[in-house]
């Protein structure tokens, strides 16, 4: 993106973190919107063969946390991570057979999310170590003070196409443009945890649960109508979040797919393209480094 | 699912104690435009603030009239939650007000609470960590007609609310319908544990025809189906309560526990701004004061 930015008064932080398994209840089952019992995998561990620019929805999952799903043992310490992690950020796998192993963090969702190569990604598995290099929160665009800028790395930043209008605006490109009626579960909540579940993307189910987001994919750019996430989820008229989608196909009633929030703020601050190749895959072909010192057009 | 017309609704003693309001380390939280507060009425016992009131009338977050119930089990909490119906009795066990008794007229999400509704003399003899017998009945109850599913009240409450039902659609009075969209915290949430927050503010009320929401209301939610979890169905329409009060958190807002939720050719809403009468001190008294 062809911005300013204050990319280069950020700190890096290093955080340790650790693929946490897959959690159930002894009842298992959960419900979907017609009433019908399910159980099936999607959150926690290492879901495999799901990537950004992957579809997001048409998987017999739930929740569905592409590659790996990581969190800290110690609660506060949990927080640090999750809050600090920002889309774009380095992990580094440090144990197990897959140690040494590099991805990316595509967003959160009560755990942080890491996209990387499918065959580096069978070797890893629940319990191995992860560091996740931390940057982004504090991200700010000198040109664009009534945009908030949060969980985005200064990577993410310079990957993302659009910038800075002669007219003043922020030109970003989304792959699709949701309406206030698709928000979900996650409304409330702090932005820096968890995501934005989007209902209306209940593929195979009955059209009047469709709001027309069954073609969404992992990974790609959206812009959330109607919605104000600088200080938590909720609505307003007139405003625009946008969002990175971290997670996909969901049954449960009221979840589905969710974009992580990278920036919000009035919509008249922005010009939304759309633009079918609004994914951050392509921050999987980049070395680590290559979008912090190409420094977000600085 | 809903049991047959022919169940037999069971009765269940449910314990519960007596919230204490509580907070983080951090006494703030941060409002919608980003401006830190110290939340007031959010939970335990609060004193003055009725059924019928307005839910921006007092300075608070997520208010609730009367006393919210607890269980310092979680799973008995949720179990509490879950069974706890508006119109159960709630009966004090302990402490300055035993034996007085007040009525369920709502409920919380996250952490599995209830909100009792006393006479203010009573509420005012209520401590923190008092017991009380909640009386559940209710869940299971038959669909009101057929593909109409009750939730979250004893049926025999329905009477003195105004709600019909007639030549198989169900007729209810309203303060206001809202769209889905302002529907927040809540939303993709098991509904017989979480009400669901309207995103409403004193200033954006009045484009939804809510300006004058009062505690105890009736409203309906459109394309909202609460029959399970609650989520977006196009054409079809939830009815509940407003069981608290205003929130400066983004997200949230005037809480309402579903009563009823069915498809839009089964529910016809009407809705009345000014006179509308939802659940009042009046249907408690009904309650309390009765032979249980």
């Amino acid at each position: 993106m062809n911005v300013t930015s204050n990319a280069e008064q950020l700190l890096t932080q290093v955080l340790a973190g650790e693929v946490w398994p897959p959690l159930a209840d002894r009842h298992g089952f959960r419900v979907d919107p017609d009433g019908r019992a399910f159980l099936l995998p999607g959150m926690g561990g290492v879901t495999l063969d799901v990537h950004c620019g992957d579809p997001a929805t048409g998987y017999a999952g739930d929740h569905v946390e592409p590659g790996l799903s990581v969190r800290h043992r110690d609660p506060a310490a949990n927080y640090a991570l999750q809050y600090l992690s920002c889309i774009g950020n380095t992990v580094t796998v440090n144990s197990g057979p897959g140690a040494g192993a590099e991805g990316f963090v595509i967003g959160q969702h009560a755990y942080v999310l890491v996209d990387m190569a499918e065959a580096q990604m069978r070797q890893v598995t629940t319990g191995d170590q992860v560091t996740v290099l931390a940057v982004g929160q504090g991200l700010a665009l000198a040109g664009h003070p009534d945009v908030v800028v949060k969980n985005c790395s200064p990577r993410l930043l310079a990957a993302l196409a659009g910038g800075t209008r002669a007219d003043g605006r922020l030109e970003v490109h989304v792959a699709a443009r949701i309406p206030a009626e698709a928000i979900g579960a996650g409304a409330g909540m702090a932005s820096e945890y968890a995501n934005t579940d989007l209902m209306g993307a209940y593929a195979g189910l009955g059209d009047d649960l469709s709001l027309g987001l069954e073609g969404l994919r992992v990974g790609d750019v959206v812009a959330m109508a109607d919605q104000d996430h600088r200080y938590g989820r909720g609505y307003r008229e007139g405003w625009l979040s946008i969002g990175v989608i971290s997670t996909g196909s969901c049954q449960l009633f009221g979840h589905g797919p969710g974009p992580s929030t990278v920036m919000s703020g009035p919509a008249s601050a922005f010009h939304v393209v759309d633009d079918a190749d609004a994914n951050i895959g392509v921050l999987a072909g980049q070395s680590a480094g290559a979008g912090q010192s190409a420094g977000a057009g600085r | 699912m809903s049991a047959s017309a022919a169940a037999t609704l069971v009765s269940v003693n449910l314990a519960a104690v007596i919230e204490q309001a509580s907070v983080g380390a951090d006494p703030y939280r941060i409002d919608a435009d980003g401006a830190p507060y110290v939340p007031a009425g959010d939970g335990g016992i609060v004193l003055g603030l009725r059924l019928g009131d307005g839910v921006w009338e007092h300075v608070g977050d997520h208010a609730a009239p009367g006393a919210c119930l607890t269980h310092s089990d979680p799973a008995a909490g949720y179990a509490l939650s879950a069974q706890a119906c508006i119109g159960n009795l709630v009966t004090v066990r302990t402490g300055a007000a035993s034996g007085e008794r007040g009525m369920v007229t709502g409920k919380r999400g996250e952490g599995g609470r209830v909100i009792a509704t006393f006479a203010q003399p009573v509420l005012s003899q209520l401590r923190p960590g008092d017991q009380v017998a909640v009386r559940g009945r209710g869940q299971g109850a038959a669909d009101l007609v057929p593909g109409v599913t009750l939730r979250n009240i004893d049926p025999d409450l329905l009477a003195h609310l105004p709600v019909e039902v007639s030549g198989g659609v169900v007729s209810a009075g309203v303060r206001a319908v809202v769209p889905s969209r302002v529907v927040g915290n809540g939303i993709g949430r098991p509904t017989p544990m979480w009400d669901l927050d309207l995103q409403l503010t004193p200033a954006s009320a009045a484009g939804f025809g809510a300006a004058g929401l009062r505690l105890g209301d009736l409203v309906a939610i459109t394309d909202v189906d609460a029959r399970f979890n609650a989520g977006y169905r196009r054409g079809w329409i939830s009815v509940g309560v407003v069981v608290h009060g205003g929130s400066p958190q983004p997200g949230h807002g005037p809480g309402v526990t579903v009563i009823f939720s069915g498809p839009g050719d089964a529910i016809v809403t009407h809705a009345d701004a000014a006179n509308h009468r939802g659940l009042r001190e009046e249907t408690v008294r009904g309650v309390t004061d009765g032979d249980r």
